[in-house]
């Protein structure tokens, strides 16, 4: 579904380059649930978000179902990210003006035409599904971390993506919550949504079923 | 629920800097309505406080000139005949032209040269009310300005050349007149003049109904002086009529100076104002990097961010529009009833004016916040995001 060739991308700091992925390769097909691991540095953001297109190689290439996201013009990357991918951050960002709802409906407010009422009704589901339906109309100020953390899901899972790639969701959470978030992507998982996560928790990582490790730009072999 | 949801709510969310936003670009757009306003009226009443201070265009009949020599020596020009204009007639063409409220005073003039205790001097006959509106400088050194037929008013010059003071009987033509008053210096002809009542010294001299030439004060504003010199040439053939060409411009470059300086302040003003705006869609653009970064992560496009951040200053410049607009106009009365330009000088509210100035306003604050919308476009997901 997803497939990185010897990625490679290196960053420009002010102590000079600092070389984030050493040719990376990796695979993810359809219905996994992967998890790349690796200690603070070791590159897993950088492969993450290079696979979800919010990043562009140095040299190596990304192809999703065949086509090289560097072929993709603007518009079509626009269009992938409204539709089959969807992000989930360490810091949920949500919109602190909008409500739990108005904040799942963000992927739709893209233009001039107002919500449908379709789009309402799944918007509801997904915060029904994430166990929010009562705090819908609530601001993210006055939700817990785990709460915003859901309607993060929440917004993710309304465009009905193929893949989820979430970044340390449970980053900024404690163990009970940290583990509410990661049994939902587990269910969303095996409901056929492919999951690819970053995380340095390696209980976490052991809910995946399939984990990749990166250390130093490179992914180690399975072992 | 569409795009405008996020920056209206944006706008909300920031209400008090939102609200100080719009107070000061609408003090601003208000202080360019007051100027514009105050800069139409200040045009007008100047122009009519500067007539008072002399003509600009004078009426005359045509003469015929001979030059003559004699032994190889040219003695110049010389009048063959001394010819006069109808007063009624003549005024009567003059207050009748197609810009006639453009005429701020009209005064016929009858001259005769007599002689005082044997000294020759010149005698005006002039319409007393119409001269003051050419001569507003005028004010009686000794004595009062001329009530009655038989009154003189004496130049300085000429007072002290013949001994007049106020009280003093003169000799005019056979006819006796009172010195009234003696003229304060004024460093012109008048000086060396004495003032009569115009009908009195026309019986004086037997020339009712005569006058040797008029003095017209004309306001320039609105319509050429030529047009107005065209339009009383075509109502008195067999006159000369000259516009007094240094008096306009000098007069026309004075109120333009000062519409020149309301709208450099204006100018002023407003580029302070666009330059705030735009400042404030800056900071705003780099606090909410990481909301683009979220944004374009969900798959916003460039031209939908560019529209956010830049629809924000679109209403605030509209709100700021209609405010100020309002505000400066109704702000206009109260400057002009403290300048005392006079119940003619007062706004009038023009709604295409109103329309245009909203335009504008909203134009500028556009332009002022394209800057900051487009660097929000470029930005990217991940170097927005943090903890990416």
């Amino acid at each position: 579904m997803l497939a990185a060739q010897n990625v490679v991308k290196t960053f420009a700091t002010e102590a000079g380059n600092a070389p984030a992925l050493h040719g990376v390769s990796l695979t993810i097909e359809a219905g996994d649930f992967a998890c790349i691991v690796g200690r603070s540095g070791s590159g897993k953001s950088t492969l993450l978000n290079i696979l979800s297109s919010l990043l562009t190689p140095d040299s190596g290439d990304v192809a999703y179902q065949g086509r090289s996201l560097a072929a993709l013009s603007e518009r079509e990357r626009n269009r992938l990210r409204a539709t089959d991918f969807s992000m989930v951050f360490q810091m949920h960002h949500l919109l602190p003006y909008l409500t739990a709802l108005e904040n799942v409906l963000t992927p739709f407010l893209s233009g001039l035409k107002p919500v449908s009422g379709n789009q309402k009704r799944k918007a509801r589901q997904c915060l029904e599904r994430v166990g929010l339906s009562d705090k819908a109309d609530r601001l993210p100020g006055r939700l817990s971390g785990g709460e915003q953390q859901r309607v993060a899901i929440a917004r993710a899972l309304v465009t009905e993506p193929r893949i989820i790639f979430a970044d340390e969701p449970t980053g900024s959470l404690d163990g009970e919550t940290g583990l509410h978030i990661m049994r939902i992507l587990k269910e969303l998982n095996a409901e056929g949504i492919t999951v690819a996560m970053v995380t340095h928790e390696p209980d976490y990582a052991a809910m995946a079923g399939r984990i990749v490790e990166i250390r130093d730009g490179c992914i180690l072999p399975a072992s | 629920m569409n795009i405008l949801t996020i920056p209206l709510r944006n706008l909300r969310r920031k209400l008090a800097r939102t609200v100080l936003m719009l107070v000061v670009f609408s003090i601003g757009v208000a202080s360019v309505t007051a100027l514009l306003e105050l800069s139409k009226a200040v045009g007008e009443s100047l122009e009519s406080k500067l007539a008072a201070y002399g003509a600009n265009i004078l009426v005359s009949p045509k003469t015929e000139t001979l030059s003559v020599g004699y032994g190889g020596m040219a003695l110049g020009d010389v009048s063959v005949d001394i010819k006069y204009l109808k007063e009624d007639e003549t005024l009567a063409a003059i207050r009748g032209i197609h810009h006639k409220d453009r005429l701020s005073a009209v005064a016929p003039k009858f001259v005769v040269v007599t002689r005082v205790a044997q000294t020759p001097v010149g005698v005006v006959g002039v319409d007393h009310e119409q001269e003051r509106l050419i001569k507003s400088y005028w004010h009686a050194s000794a004595g009062s300005m001329p009530r009655g037929g038989t009154d003189v008013l004496a130049g300085s010059d000429a007072a002290a050349r013949l001994g007049l003071a106020p009280g003093a009987s003169v000799a005019i033509e056979g006819r006796d007149f009172v010195v009234a008053g003696v003229l304060a210096p004024t460093g012109s002809e008048d000086d060396k003049l004495l003032f009569a009542d115009l009908h009195a010294l026309q019986r004086a001299a037997g020339k009712e109904n005569l006058v040797h030439f008029v003095e017209v004060a004309a306001l320039c504003a609105g319509c050429p002086i030529d047009e107005i010199t065209a339009q009383m040439a075509a109502g008195l053939p067999g006159t000369d009529i000259k516009a007094m060409q240094q008096v306009v411009r000098s007069r026309m470059m004075t109120v333009d100076f000062v519409k020149q300086m309301a709208f450099a302040v204006s100018g002023v003003i407003l580029l302070t104002a666009c330059v705030m705006i735009g400042l404030s869609v800056f900071s705003s653009v780099n606090e909410r990097k990481n909301e683009i970064g979220l944004l374009r992560a969900l798959g916003y496009s460039k031209a939908s961010v560019f529209f956010l951040m830049h629809l924000e200053a679109l209403v605030l410049g509209l709100a700021s529009a209609v405010a100020g607009s309002l505000a400066g106009y109704g702000a206009s009365f109260k400057l002009m009833a403290l300048l005392d330009l006079g119940p003619a000088a007062a706004p009038v509210f023009d709604p295409a004016q109103f329309g245009l100035v909203a335009l504008a306003v909203v134009c500028l604050s556009s332009l002022a916040s394209l800057p900051p919308a487009l660097l929000a476009a470029r930005v990217e997901p991940s170097q927005a995001l943090v903890m990416l």
